[in-house]
């Protein structure tokens, strides 16, 4: 077996299932949690400020949005641009195709492929370099955030190196970097993918039951 | 840098999370020789089984009749076909040559010389201190997004200058010192970086532009400074926001920056133009401007953190101490503060 078939095949679906396993495993404990009995009568729908707590905040309010225009900027691009970069990039579209899903789709044309890129990249490291430039955000960044960036820096970058798609090495190194990233992110500050759906919307069922427009 | 609000992972999870990873290197150990990789060509690559023209390399059919009548004619007519539909050019020799001849092999030696220079400097001279020490009082200098604008576009430049060294480097320096296949990896690696890199420079170049013309433009000041060459002859020179050395850097990276991202778009995007000679002109202005501006920012780099005292505070928190601001920029500190910078009753230290 090759290194490419070992990170392509056993690897990847060893990683691809750490990352279901353990993310359910995580998104239950959370909801487990629970939340503290609230026993004064409700004003409001809290079901109803859960869903508008969770639309609401992917807009910025007027005073905020003037002071982090670049962070919202910055943010929805590398988001935005790596889930069209995922979801459209050819050789993804003929990976996900091969070994998940069976089916296919149109894919970007290269010139797509490179502006998602591009647009995905500029977000990252608009949001890393922000992050180490303004002192707060240096002060409260930890170490896994930072790792958190690197490790998908590092993705991306791999992807790109391996775009010609003329070298086995570079796409197994592409892969196994891939592959990291599915281990980790479900232990890591990552997850806050798939936590921000239940911050936010724990945040407005608090404010949706009090009865306060969000 | 530990975080105030940063709740530590708990134990186990973290613990989990290293096993796991520790798992993913210990079965990478046991695929041993699945190293080995094998290398397919790109779709735009030459057919070496084709036996006529120039996709013949392997020289399994001469076509000398052919080749001679082809060369024979005007140089410059670009639009000579060949039988299976292809353009050719034979300027390509000329530029093939000029491009071995001298970029590869002369201009490269302009950034190792730039950092021998350097190194001289740090250790005859040494770092430029602030004379009068520290104040302890800060100005401000930079806002948030200015340096963000400034470190983005330097992330950019490192990353597209490494590649871009890599991929001018690979035949003259890489292929001797790491072999073929090795060259070939890092090469294709390098410029496919470079092509989904290259863009983001353009649009730091704009962002750079916006954010720091004001204060940039020339002034009567500066000539003092290039009488003075900045301050090693002659002593003390008077500057405001910008020295004329920061103004120069600017300017060059904006103008030779825009040239570079011309002609880096013609070559990522060669249907764009279609004609060779311009492609083949690209490649060499590409280069030789990459080339500049890598020298050069090499001196930006050095007097930005380890070469002079103070200087690297105003990028990394967006102010700059007292006498720093009076010793290299006194006109913009008496601007900033209504203060006069050689006024002793007026000293911070």
């Amino acid at each position: 077996m090759s290194f490419l078939e070992f990170v392509e095949g056993p690897l990847f679906l060893f990683a691809a299932g750490v990352f279901v396993l353990a993310s359910l495993w995580r998104f239950v404990g959370i909801i487990r949690i629970g939340r503290k009995k609230d026993i004064s009568p409700p004003k409001g729908s809290a079901a109803g400020g859960f869903i508008a707590g969770n639309f609401r905040h992917f807009f910025p309010r007027g005073i905020f949005a003037r002071r982090t225009w670049l962070h919202i900027v910055g943010g929805y691009g590398f988001h935005l641009g790596l889930l069209a970069l995922v979801v459209l990039g050819a050789p993804h579209v003929a990976f996900l195709e091969d070994r998940l899903f069976g089916f296919g789709w149109t894919p970007l044309p290269r010139w797509g492929f490179i502006l998602v890129a591009d647009v995905a990249f500029a977000g990252l490291i608009v949001l890393w370099v922000r992050r180490i430039s303004d002192p707060v955000m240096r002060l409260i960044s930890s170490r896994a955030d930072h790792i958190g960036s690197i490790l998908i820096f590092l993705v991306m970058l791999t992807g790109a190196f391996a775009m010609q798609e003329s070298h086995d090495l570079l796409r197994a190194i592409h892969m196994l970097m891939v592959d990291i990233f599915l281990i980790y992110f479900p232990f890591s500050r990552l997850f806050h993918g798939f936590t921000f759906v239940l911050s936010r919307g724990n945040t407005g069922a608090t404010y949706g039951r009090k009865g306060m427009n969000l | 840098m530990q975080d105030c609000f940063d709740h530590p992972s708990p134990r186990p999870v973290s613990q989990l999370a290293a096993l796991l990873l520790t798992a993913v290197f210990v079965l990478l150990m046991a695929t041993g020789g699945g190293f080995a990789q094998s290398v397919v060509p790109p779709g735009n690559a030459v057919n070496l089984d084709q036996t006529f023209g120039p996709s013949a390399p392997r020289g399994t059919e001469s076509a000398s009749d052919f080749w001679r009548a082809f060369r024979g004619g005007d140089p410059n007519d670009l639009l000579r076909v060949l039988p299976d539909g292809r353009a050719m050019t034979t300027t390509g020799q000329y530029w093939r040559a000029f491009r071995e001849d001298y970029i590869t092999v002369k201009v490269l030696w302009l950034p190792a010389i730039a950092i021998v220079l350097l190194a001289l400097h740090q250790l005859l001279r040494g770092p430029m201190r602030i004379s009068a020490g520290r104040s302890g009082k800060t100005i401000p200098r930079f806002t948030l997004n200015a340096r963000v604008a400034h470190w983005f576009t330097a992330v950019v430049f490192i990353f597209l200058g490494l590649s871009g060294l890599t991929i001018l480097m690979a035949r003259p320096v890489l292929v001797p010192l790491l072999g073929n296949d090795i060259s070939s990896v890092l090469v294709s690696a390098a410029l496919q970086g470079h092509n989904v890199f290259g863009p983001l420079f353009i649009f730091a170049l704009m962002w750079l532009f916006v954010k720091f013309i004001r204060g940039n433009f020339f002034q009567i000041v500066d000539f003092k400074w290039i009488f003075k060459l900045g301050g090693l002859f002659g002593g003390h020179v008077s500057s405001s926001q910008f020295n004329f050395g920061e103004k120069s850097w600017f300017w060059m990276v904006i103008l030779l920056g825009s040239v570079m991202s011309v002609t880096g778009l013609a070559l990522e995007f060669p249907w764009l133009i279609g004609d060779l000679r311009l492609l083949q002109a690209s490649t060499i202005l590409h280069a030789i401007g990459a080339v500049a501006l890598i020298t050069v920012s090499l001196g930006h780099i050095y007097v930005g953190t380890i070469g002079m005292e103070g200087a690297i505070d105003s990028m990394l928190i967006g102010e700059v101490d007292e006498n720093w601001a009076k010793e290299h920029h006194d006109l913009w500190y008496e601007e900033m503060t209504g203060k006069s910078a050689s006024d002793p009753t007026e000293d911070t230290t």
